[in-house]
């Protein structure tokens, strides 16, 4: 360690940290305290202007402070307010989501998926015995019997479309959950198949396939026009249906439907996604020693009885963070669907679209709607949900790292 | 010794290997292809000319570049991307150099405090930034858009350096210590150089931040066309009837191409950060 002491170090520390922290506040910090002081008014296109008499919006709204009040722009519009009642946004978001039906159709679907956490609870149970009294396949296989089981008797359908007639926020995010819920576990596969074959020492052309394969990763970093094409390829006119149509088959409007939209999104999110995970998976396979395969070779263990038992345990340290990170993102993904799809195809004017994630609908309500106090509300919601899964998130991080270290 | 992959096994994983770079290289081939047809119309691409170059030229590379304000687009994007990358390099390192070098009180506390304010979507913030820009007379400048930028890479730059500076043992910058230098000068003489990897990843994440963003840029420079990033820009190219696809796709490939050719060059240490630090997913 740096042997400084006292006010020297204090002051050096300081200096070196100062930038950093003026960006944070300026950029992060500041913008979180004004997003939730603005999700209480009504701010919306026709009330764009801080009201600098009232003492909240004239201490937070930057236009307001008296060095910068010449930049603040004229034109028309009358000044926003607080919201009368005061939660009215987040009332508008959620507000029919605390009746009686609503919670009873809330925990209905909670309740349905409970026997799915139990069925990681009971392998994790039985993963410490010598001998499992029942295989985790057949575990798991009770759980989906009882969830489609349950799903039966509590008639899931009309829970779920009571939930659903709430309000925008539960739609949009259990929409968005549905995505995570199909889109990770596709790229994990993806990605772990394609490793599994690549970290074949004896496979030719390895290096060919590695960087082949490594290409979209790179184009993801403009996501947005990749994302473009993609939506060419699904054009009523596009490459897909051309194709079609020299078989003479007449191809659908493929982004007006909302499942096969929501797939079109699934499928080009999925070509961003895979080498993420590809390289992850592949770097934690050459850590794995190959006496542990010789080994299970000489005892009989076949292939899958080998993937079980050997590669996912060993890979699961270093593979856990990276699909919490992952889910993480793909919860805020946005230039994927806003650029294929935009949200839609719409069901009607104030219910969100089929392919209307969060953050496709936060970016339509600010920028398109102008919509700003919702959208702070939702923003604010939204931040709670993902300040826990990244708690989470580096809770189970290190619980990893822990078991890596030791 | 493993036994030897059965045959049948190893086609099976070539047909899916040759199946899956099909599906990898495809998009990007496509806009390459696009890229070289020329005509008027939207949808120029015939059976053949979607899988083999077909007439294929320049046309549309020479319309964007010359009769097209895209050099200006171009400029102004690897401008606000460059200074975004040298301001982010210079506050992180400074960043983590304390953070890494020192133990003070609240030290934790600041790690984990930038990890849960990154949590708040950027595209929400960015109400809030558009605001303190219209404030200090910065909105629709470059100036602003380099500052926000810099402050989005902060959190993810600070943590990546500080954890490459961890694995870099002190005792070297102890014994240059012993021979005289403070403390700052043994970092910067002796650990940074040695964390050139680190750096290298670091300041590509920062460009592409830059680069390819597309939400900040649109919100926070409008307009006029001059002042204009390539990303948005192309964008509202792509969504406008009137323009060709070949068009935008030759706009398209000459944004792509650039930033695939260096993510392959630096695949190695995309492929070591993950093992080391963290990279984003």
């Amino acid at each position: 360690m740096v042997t400084w002491k006292g006010t020297r170090k204090s002051l050096t520390i300081f200096l070196f940290l100062f930038p950093t922290m003026l960006g944070i506040l300026v950029f992060n910090v500041y913008p979180i305290v004004l997003n939730t002081y603005i999700s209480f008014t009504n701010r919306n296109k026709f009330r764009p202007k801080p009201d600098c008499e009232v003492f909240l919006t004239g201490l937070l709204d930057p236009l307001c402070w008296p060095q910068f009040r010449q930049n603040a722009q004229g034109g028309l519009g009358s000044p926003y307010r607080l919201a009368d009642p005061l939660f009215a946004n987040y009332q508008a978001l959620l507000g029919k989501l605390f009746s009686a039906d609503a919670l009873m159709a809330l925990g209905k679907i909670l309740l349905v998926f409970a026997p799915l956490v139990g069925a990681v609870y009971v392998n994790r149970r039985f993963d410490r015995e010598i001998d499992r009294p029942i295989s985790s396949g057949m575990v798991w296989l009770i759980a989906v019997l009882l969830v489609v089981g349950l799903a039966y008797v509590l008639s899931i359908r009309a829970a779920f479309n009571q939930l659903m007639s709430t309000g925008p926020f539960i739609v949009v995010v259990l929409r968005t959950i549905l995505f995570v819920a199909i889109r990770v576990p596709l790229t994990f596969v993806f990605g772990l198949a394609l490793a599994l074959i690549l970290n074949d020492t004896r496979l030719k052309g390895k290096t060919f396939f590695r960087v082949a394969l490594f290409v979209p990763w790179g184009a993801s970093s403009v996501a947005i026009l990749m994302a473009l094409v993609w939506q060419f390829f699904f054009r009523q006119q596009g490459t897909i249906n051309q194709l079609l149509a020299q078989i003479g088959i007449q191809g659908p409007i493929w982004l007006q439907n909302p499942v096969s939209a929501f797939g079109v999104v699934v499928l080009a999110d999925l070509w961003f996604s895979y080498p993420f995970f590809m390289v992850a998976i592949l770097g934690a396979l050459q850590s794995i020693p190959v006496e542990l395969y010789e080994a299970a070779e000489v005892d009989g263990a076949n292939w899958w009885v080998q993937l079980q038992r050997i590669t996912l345990p060993l890979i699961r340290p270093a593979v856990l963070p990276a699909t919490v990170l992952t889910s993480i993102t793909a919860f805020q993904m946005f230039g994927t669907a806003y650029a294929i799809t935009a949200g839609g195809p719409l069901a009607g004017a104030d219910t969100p679209g089929a392919t209307e994630f969060v953050m496709v609908y936060a970016y339509r309500q600010i920028y398109q709607l102008q919509n700003y106090g919702r959208a702070t509300a939702f923003a604010v919601l939204i931040f709670i949900m993902l300040f826990l899964a990244t708690l989470y998130s580096l809770r189970i991080t290190r619980i990893t790292k822990g078991a890596y270290e030791s | 010794m493993i036994r030897k992959t059965p045959v049948g096994v190893r086609i099976l994983q070539y047909t899916f290997l040759v199946i899956a770079v099909i599906f990898a290289l495809y998009p990007v081939w496509f806009a390459l292809l696009a890229s070289g047809r020329s005509g008027g119309r939207l949808y120029t691409l015939s059976l053949p000319g979607m899988f083999f170059p077909v007439d294929w030229s320049f046309e549309n590379y020479r319309f964007m570049l010359f009769e097209r304000p895209y050099l200006t687009w171009l400029t102004n994007s690897f401008k606000v991307a460059s200074i975004t990358t040298v301001a982010s390099l210079v506050v992180c390192t400074s960043a983590a150099f304390a953070l890494s070098r020192f133990r003070f009180k609240g030290r934790e506390f600041f790690l984990i405090f930038l990890l849960a304010i990154s949590t708040f979507p950027g595209i929400l913030s960015l109400v809030a930034i558009a605001q303190v820009l219209t404030a200090i007379g910065l909105f629709g400048k470059h100036l602003g858009l380099i500052l926000a930028f810099t402050s989005a890479t902060l959190v993810f730059c600070t943590w990546n350096l500080k954890g490459y500076f961890d694995t870099i043992p002190i005792d070297l910058e102890e014994a240059a210590q012993i021979d005289g230098t403070t403390p700052v000068q043994a970092f910067f003489l002796i650990a940074l150089p040695l964390a050139r990897p680190a750096l290298a990843v670091t300041a590509i994440l920062a460009f592409m931040t830059g680069w390819g963003d597309f939400i900040f840029s649109s919100v926070l420079v409008p307009a006029p066309d001059t002042v204009k990033l390539a990303v948005p820009a192309l964008y509202s190219l792509a969504n406008s009837v009137s323009v060709p696809w070949g068009q935008f796709a030759a706009g398209a490939v000459i944004v792509v191409i650039p930033t695939v050719l260096v993510y392959l060059a630096l695949n190695r240490y995309f492929e070591a950060g993950l093992t080391v630090g963290g990279v984003k997913g």
